[in-house]
């Protein structure tokens, strides 16, 4: 384990000409080439000549005094469900292989903006459904402290390339803890914030209704300075809200005796014994520092993951009905229209999303629909109001996962503890809050993280928990050697 | 016969400006194949639809017109299913189950029979606003011939009207005056230009003496609605005499035949898994977009503009007339506020102008082929002060108006009376010789004397039947005198 300098710093550093942002990128392309035949962060990459040319030019204008962007000469991965023009988009799937989109994410307009460099797109389960990058039409992701296990998932390439040092700062999305699962795995951050604060334009849809594009990197204030850059309302994005862009930046570290932290009991419980133990150690660390810890209960969590699956099945179900053989790469080649369509979506999608889309069919059907989507639409809302009515007074402590990383292929053949390992983080999803995950220990060289969950728009009070954990664990930036 | 009727009508708001969930144009006629086209509207993936605010004021006036039960927001469902021209493969569409909730439910149409001046009312069941798709056109052989389609998005997500009528019409031609009173009110809403092609489509339902419900589909003109209902009634009535049954069942309205094809059995409902969809967040109805619907609808109270013109003593023949040809109303409105008598107005421009633009193959509904007010005013002026009598008026004045609405009156106004007599005096006294051809006989001779008072008056227009009457009769009289 080795610690590197945060991307805020490293930024800082070249505006100020301490740092040179050719090297850098030299460094970050490095570690790439080392590193990606193993790990498979990436699904497609930019060219070397033109990250490196790109930095040249952020070194160029910092050199002649010119303003530069927060992001200037950071090197900036994408996961590869948000659209780019000019690199591929293929959201892991044959269905959109290869995909050019004609537009740019919102939130790829507002990095290139900051001048960040977009080195290239990562790698995750195919339309960001599974919960261990194995299910990419590319292969898996592996993780980089572990090369025999998954780096969790969705956003497992994006957490796997800041894992080896790829990347400075990546987007991931988080439709059920797709970016706080990956990030638990990895010891990296992934900041899922609350619904409609970032702008979904250009992200390629699961379930529309949970999902945030979230985002990731090596420390907690890294993640505060994507945030900013990509947060604010969209007018391109009907579940953008109307407020104003974020400054989660600048927010200073906890006052610890002004911290309340609840416990939930229903998302403390169930884990292993390591990672539960991890659990309390930090938390009472943090009661030595002053912090308050409070017991709170919230019975409808057992009711979380089922309603949480039908929701996002049904959406999924809906969303990728578009995929037919007309528009998009994957052809059928039948004799007519209708077997165009059946073959074109027999061949490009994997089993993992037909099994979706076939469940989330069934929860919409006539005479189904009240006893699947309907009640679980009930749930989410008695669920919310709960945790809204929580996170108003404390910010809920919960794990991130019930378990180690897991090796490749040990969790795929049973589902239902597949679908288990969202089961800290869907709540978040459902209630529409932020919620950040951080590591707090290494177990035998695996990395466990903690999850804070807060109230809407709240992610100001997270950042600055964030910071106080991170001064106590001293885990901020750390990559494998 | 108890003939039971309901009505389907999709008619796009081709005047929102811009497509319901994109800025593309709502009018796309007219424009290249697939340029009227963006992410949005081709249903690209992570492309999102935001609701055109204009699309929903326009729907809003449309439904409290319709004396609609207004919910306090409205949400946009998907609607599922797999066809070429829909890129998404699912509909942006509302539904009244399901968490949807659409714009409009339990209205009332009061329309028109303007044979009878009877008001008729038929129940409206709900109103949905919804995204039209795009447009396929199939090679020879048709829908099922073809050996391939190809597609224009133009269309794809332009706004749509839906409006669904409970079944309380009792005849065809009821049909087609509720779905033309309907037109003509969206018209005056702002919603829609009838006229354009492909512009609505009616899909009716009808039953037979308590038979099956038959649906058809595909009418896309108000006539063909008069004309596919009654075929259908003709068609029930044959198998029902036959001692034959009649199915529930889906057919296809085929104009050019003038016949109703089967399409498919209706033996189950269709499964559209309708769900709220998650990108548009519901809309809340303000008391501010309330408002200022109202004041839209208020506007288009056709029942209220024909009371204002009968008051005015206008004939309700003449009345009707002008309602709907809409320029020909405002153009009334404005001459009678300038102080032009209401009859005579509504007389000239309903009948008389009207008349003549369809002679001369003119567009009445284009305002650019009406005169301006001050013209109307005058001609009435003219008319009531004796100057013209009304037929000429009517026979010379109006075509040539017709012709150039923009036209100074002076340059076609025929000559006075005064004007010719001038004329016919000089002429005679010029042409000593052609008078007396006249007089020993030769009647061709005052047929150059017409010529000539006409080249005296110079190039304005003039009827040559006057000035031979001026002629004859001046010519009499001085033989008269002279004894």
């Amino acid at each position: 384990m080795r610690r590197l300098k945060q991307a805020w710093e490293l930024a800082r550093d070249f505006r100020e000409g301490v740092e040179d942002p050719v090297e850098h990128a030299y460094k970050v392309l490095e570690a790439i080439s080392r590193w990606e035949g193993v790990v498979n962060a990436y699904i497609s990459l930019e060219s070397p000549d033109l990250v490196v040319e790109e930095a040249e030019r952020v070194a160029r204008g910092i050199r002649a005094g010119e303003r530069v962007g927060k992001l200037a000469g950071l090197l900036v991965s994408v996961k590869d469900n948000i659209c780019t023009s000019f690199l591929p988009t293929t959201a892991g799937s044959r269905m959109l292989d290869p995909y050019i989109p004609p537009f740019n994410a919102t939130v790829v307009e507002r990095l290139l903006g900051e001048d960040a460099i977009i080195i290239g797109k990562t790698n995750l389960d195919e339309f960001a459904m599974g919960s261990t990058t194995e299910l990419s039409a590319f292969g898996p992701t592996r993780n980089p402290w572990d090369p025999e296990r998954v780096p969790g998932g969705s956003s497992g390439g994006s957490a796997a390339s800041l894992a080896y040092g790829g990347s400075d700062l990546s987007l991931g999305s988080d439709t059920g803890g797709s970016a706080r699962l990956p990030a638990a795995y990895t010891a990296t951050v992934g900041f899922k914030p609350t619904y409609g604060l970032v702008s979904r334009y250009g992200l390629i849809p699961y379930g529309n209704s949970l999902e945030q594009i979230s985002p990731m990197a090596r420390s907690v204030r890294d993640v505060a300075l994507l945030l900013d850059v990509i947060g604010g309302w969209d007018p391109l994005d009907a579940t953008s809200l109307r407020v104003d862009k974020p400054r989660t930046f600048t927010a200073s570290k906890a006052d610890p005796r002004r911290v309340t932290i609840c416990i939930v009991k229903e998302l403390a419980e169930g884990a292993d014994e390591v990672i539960e133990r991890a659990y309390w150690r930090i938390l009472k660390r943090l009661e030595s520092e002053g912090v308050e810890l409070r017991e709170e209960e919230l019975p409808i969590a057992s009711k979380a993951l089922p309603a949480y699956y039908t929701i996002a099945f049904a959406e999924a179900s809906s969303n990728l009905a578009r995929y037919d053989g007309v528009f998009y790469p994957m052809k059928g080649g039948g004799s007519s229209w209708e077997e165009d369509v059946e073959l074109a979506r027999m061949k490009g999608f994997g089993r993992e999303v037909k099994k979706r889309i076939l469940m989330g069919v069934y929860a919409l059907s006539e005479g189904y629909r009240d006893e699947y989507y309907v009640a679980a639409t009930k749930i989410r809302r008695v669920l919310r109001d709960e945790v809204l009515r929580i996170t108003r007074n404390c910010i809920i402590a919960s794990q991130a996962s019930p378990i180690l990383p897991p090796r490749l292929g040990e969790r795929l053949d049973d589902p239902l503890k597949l679908y288990a390992m969202d089961v800290y983080t869907v709540i978040a999803n459902l209630a529409g809050v932020p919620a950040l995950v951080q590591p707090i220990e290494f177990h035998n060289g695996l990395p466990i993280g903690i999850q804070w969950m807060g109230k809407p728009l709240g992610e100001e009070e997270l950042v600055s928990l964030g910071l106080l954990v991170e001064e106590l664990t001293g885990l901020a930036g750390v990559v494998v050697d | 016969m108890k003939v039971t009727i309901g009505l389907e009508i999709h008619v796009q708001m081709s005047e929102a400006g811009s497509k319901l969930f994109c800025n593309c144009k709502a009018n796309y006629r007219g424009l290249d194949v697939n340029t009227n086209v963006c992410p949005v509207c081709l249903g690209l993936p992570g492309a999102l639809p935001v609701v055109s605010r204009r699309s929903v004021e326009l729907a809003l006036a449309t439904a409290l017109a319709l004396k609609c039960e207004i919910p306090k927001f409205i949400v946009f469902t998907r609607k599922h299913y797999f066809y070429p021209d829909l890129p998404k493969n699912y509909q942006i569409s509302m539904f009244e189950r399901a968490g949807g909730v659409p714009i409009c439910r339990n209205g009332v149409i009061s329309f028109l029979d303007p044979s009878t001046w009877e008001w008729k009312t038929c129940r409206i069941r709900r109103i949905n606003i919804e995204e039209d798709p795009g447009r396929t056109v199939y090679e020879e052989g048709g829908i099922t011939g073809s050996p391939y389609a190809l597609v224009d998005y133009n269309r794809s997500g332009v706004p749509l009207l839906e409006i669904v009528t409970e079944p309380d019409i009792r005849t065809p031609r009821d049909a087609r005056l509720l779905v033309e009173h309907l037109l003509l009110m969206l018209e005056y809403l702002g919603v829609t230009n009838p006229r354009l092609e492909g512009v609505f489509r009616v899909d009716a339902n009808i039953s037979v003496n308590g038979g099956e419900r038959v649906e058809v589909k595909n009418i896309g003109s108000t006539l063909d609605v008069e004309k596919a209902l009654n075929y259908e009634i003709l068609r029930q009535t044959k198998i029902r005499e036959a001692g034959g049954l009649i199915e529930r069942e889906t057919r296809h309205w085929d104009a050019m035949r003038g016949v109703t094809r089967p399409l498919r059995h209706k033996e189950y409902e269709e499964e559209y898994l309708y769900f709220p969809d998650p990108d548009l967040p519901p809309i809340a109805i303000t008391g501010e977009m309330l408002e200022k619907a109202m004041g839209m609808a208020a506007k288009a109270d056709l029942r209220a503009l024909l009371g204002e013109l009968l008051k005015l003593n206008v004939p309700p023949e003449h009345a009707w007339s002008l309602l709907t040809t809409r320029p020909s109303l405002e153009l009334f409105r404005k001459t009678v506020s300038l102080g032009g008598d209401p009859q005579l107005t509504a007389r000239i421009l309903a009948v008389d102008y009207k008349g003549e633009l369809r002679e001369q193959g003119k567009d009445p509904y284009d305002p650019s082929n009406w005169p301006p007010p001050e013209t109307v005013l005058e001609l009435v002026k003219l008319t009531i002060s004796g100057v013209y009598t009304y037929d000429t008026i009517k026979g010379l004045v109006i075509p040539a108006l017709a012709s150039n609405p923009q036209a100074r009156l002076e340059t076609i106004l025929p000559e006075r009376a005064s004007d010719i007599d001038v004329a016919v005096e000089e002429v005679l006294r010029e042409e000593v010789k052609a008078v007396r051809d006249y007089l020993q006989g030769k009647t061709q001779a005052l047929n150059y004397l017409v010529g000539r008072v006409i080249k005296k008056i110079g190039r304005k227009a003039v009827d040559p039947r006057v000035i031979r009457e001026a002629l004859e009769k001046r010519i009499k009289s001085a033989m008269g005198a002279g004894g």
